[in-house]
């Protein structure tokens, strides 16, 4: 292709013209192309981005009381964002300019429903726990377990988790497809009957954006049908310091 | 040496093909890691951007193919957002038609509205356009303020500026972009993983405020699990 063939047809006649072949340099246009290339590679993007979806509650002020469905104290696990501070003050800790976020819990009512003004019931009552963001560890077989904060979520959502595990299996050994799973893993979640946790999100103002994210994960890695964000309260305010007064420098 | 050249070249119209290019935002952000697999609506939303000072700015997605096209509705909605605007402030703001040509071809945008008819000045001469850019990434002159005005309101009647633009977005002809934002997907907060709580919070505050309970964030795919 890159060469011109001249042939003056037989070479038999009088003036003997030498074959000449043309060869045309390939090498700036393939150069062009190879920049070109690199240009439109580094300027696309061919990752599109993710969505996590999210609905608040409605701030209108509900005035019977009664028809709200409320989260009973027992299925309640209280999930608060905070960044890690430094020593003995509320000033917050960097690492390389980036917060390090820390994670707490407790289940049911906050002081188990004592009341939080005076500072003894606050020490003695205090049901705040710490934990922590960490992947599945996979043990020598090959088998994850989960850690931290994901452990919990899944020790209290066992009951679903159980249920989907049984349709993801039927998934794999193609019993059911794709769409009839996601509708049975939909019913199961939703499934009034199974014991569930109502997971209320808080997060200091301190802590970052990415917790929050990974805690919305941690609810669709362990199947959480019911979720919300909400403010933080005073109470859970007090819970923390308190919290992070006890187990100063540990 | 032709056969490379024959790859490059179908490289290269791939690439030119496929390629949609990365619009310029007034700040660069990296959005965090998740697990979700939903894809990012293609149309019908509106994007919120959040820098981690906790400025904002919008960038429309419409639906190109539909009536409203990104030009359409921009030219609509600031009509309406000034209307909003108007109806609650002494100095009252208004466009030429050339100031609002120019705001139908922005790409993000956000600036306080009082200032928003010098910004499109700027914008829209070419000579004066790099400072209108560099305005809006908030390396301006002093008193170029980037970043649509935003604060803790909870207070419905009395709208922020932010507040404004959304109620705005949702008061516009456009049906697509109106039930979008109903069912939750039309509008999309994209922010910096590092930016801390209090700053979305704000934002997410004032979106609840106007009863858009709905939304959705823009993450990254995480890899690994």
């Amino acid at each position: 292709m890159a060469e011109v063939q001249q042939d003056n047809g037989g070479g038999k006649g009088k003036n003997h013209q030498k074959k000449m072949t043309i060869r045309v340099d390939f090498t700036p246009m393939v150069d062009m192309n190879m920049l070109l290339i690199t240009f439109f590679m580094l300027c696309t993007t061919m990752i599109k981005s993710q969505t996590l979806n999210i609905a608040l509650p409605s701030n209108e002020k509900v005035d019977n009381v009664e028809n709200m469905s409320q989260a009973s104290a027992d299925d309640a696990v209280t999930i608060i964002l905070d960044a890690k501070r430094k020593v003995g003050s509320m000033a917050v800790d960097t690492v390389n300019g980036k917060v390090v976020n820390e994670v707490y819990y407790f289940f049911g009512k906050p002081l188990d429903g004592e009341n939080p003004s005076d500072p003894a019931t606050l020490q003695q009552h205090n049901n705040l726990q710490k934990s922590e963001f960490l992947a599945d560890e996979v043990n020598s077989a090959g088998v994850p377990s989960a850690r931290g904060i994901r452990k919990i979520i899944q020790e209290r959502n066992k009951d679903v988790l159980k249920k989907i595990e049984e349709l993801k299996k039927q998934f794999r050994e193609g019993k059911i497809d794709q769409a009839k799973y996601d509708e049975l893993a939909k019913q199961v979640r939703k499934d009034e009957n199974l014991k569930k946790p109502v997971v209320i999100i808080k997060s200091t103002p301190e802590a970052s954006y990415g917790a929050l994210v990974e805690v919305l994960d941690e609810m669709q890695i362990n199947s959480i049908s019911k979720y919300q964000i909400d403010n933080m309260e005073k109470v859970d305010s007090l819970m923390l310091i308190d919290y992070q007064n006890k187990h100063r420098g540990k | 040496m032709t056969a490379m050249s024959d790859v490059t070249v179908l490289l290269l119209t791939f690439f030119m093909l496929t390629s949609t290019f990365l619009a310029k935002e007034p700040a660069t952000v990296v959005t965090p890691p998740s697990v979700s697999e939903e894809k990012v609506q293609e149309t019908n939303y509106v994007q919120v951007l959040v820098s981690p000072q906790g400025q904002v700015w919008l960038t429309m997605n419409n639906d190109t193919s539909a009536n409203w096209s990104n030009e359409k509705m921009r030219m609509a909605l600031l009509d309406k957002v000034s209307e909003i605007y108007n109806e609650s402030h002494k100095n009252k703001v208004s466009f030429t038609p050339q100031q609002k040509l120019t705001f139908s071809k922005m790409g993000s945008f956000g600036v306080p509205l009082a200032q928003m008819g010098k910004f499109l000045d700027l914008a829209g001469n070419n000579l004066t356009s790099t400072q209108a850019d560099k305005w809006l990434q908030g390396q301006g002159e002093p008193g170029q303020i980037t970043g649509i005005p935003i604060d803790d309101n909870k207070d419905e009647s009395r709208p922020n500026e932010f507040q404004m633009w959304m109620k705005a977005l949702r008061q516009t002809d456009n049906e697509n972009l109106a039930n979008a934002i109903k069912d939750g997907t039309g509008v999309a907060i994209k922010a910096d993983i590092n930016t801390n709580y209090g700053t979305m919070h704000r934002v997410m505050d004032n979106l609840q405020t106007i009863h858009m309970n709905k939304f959705t964030l823009l993450t990254a795919l995480k890899s690994g699990e």
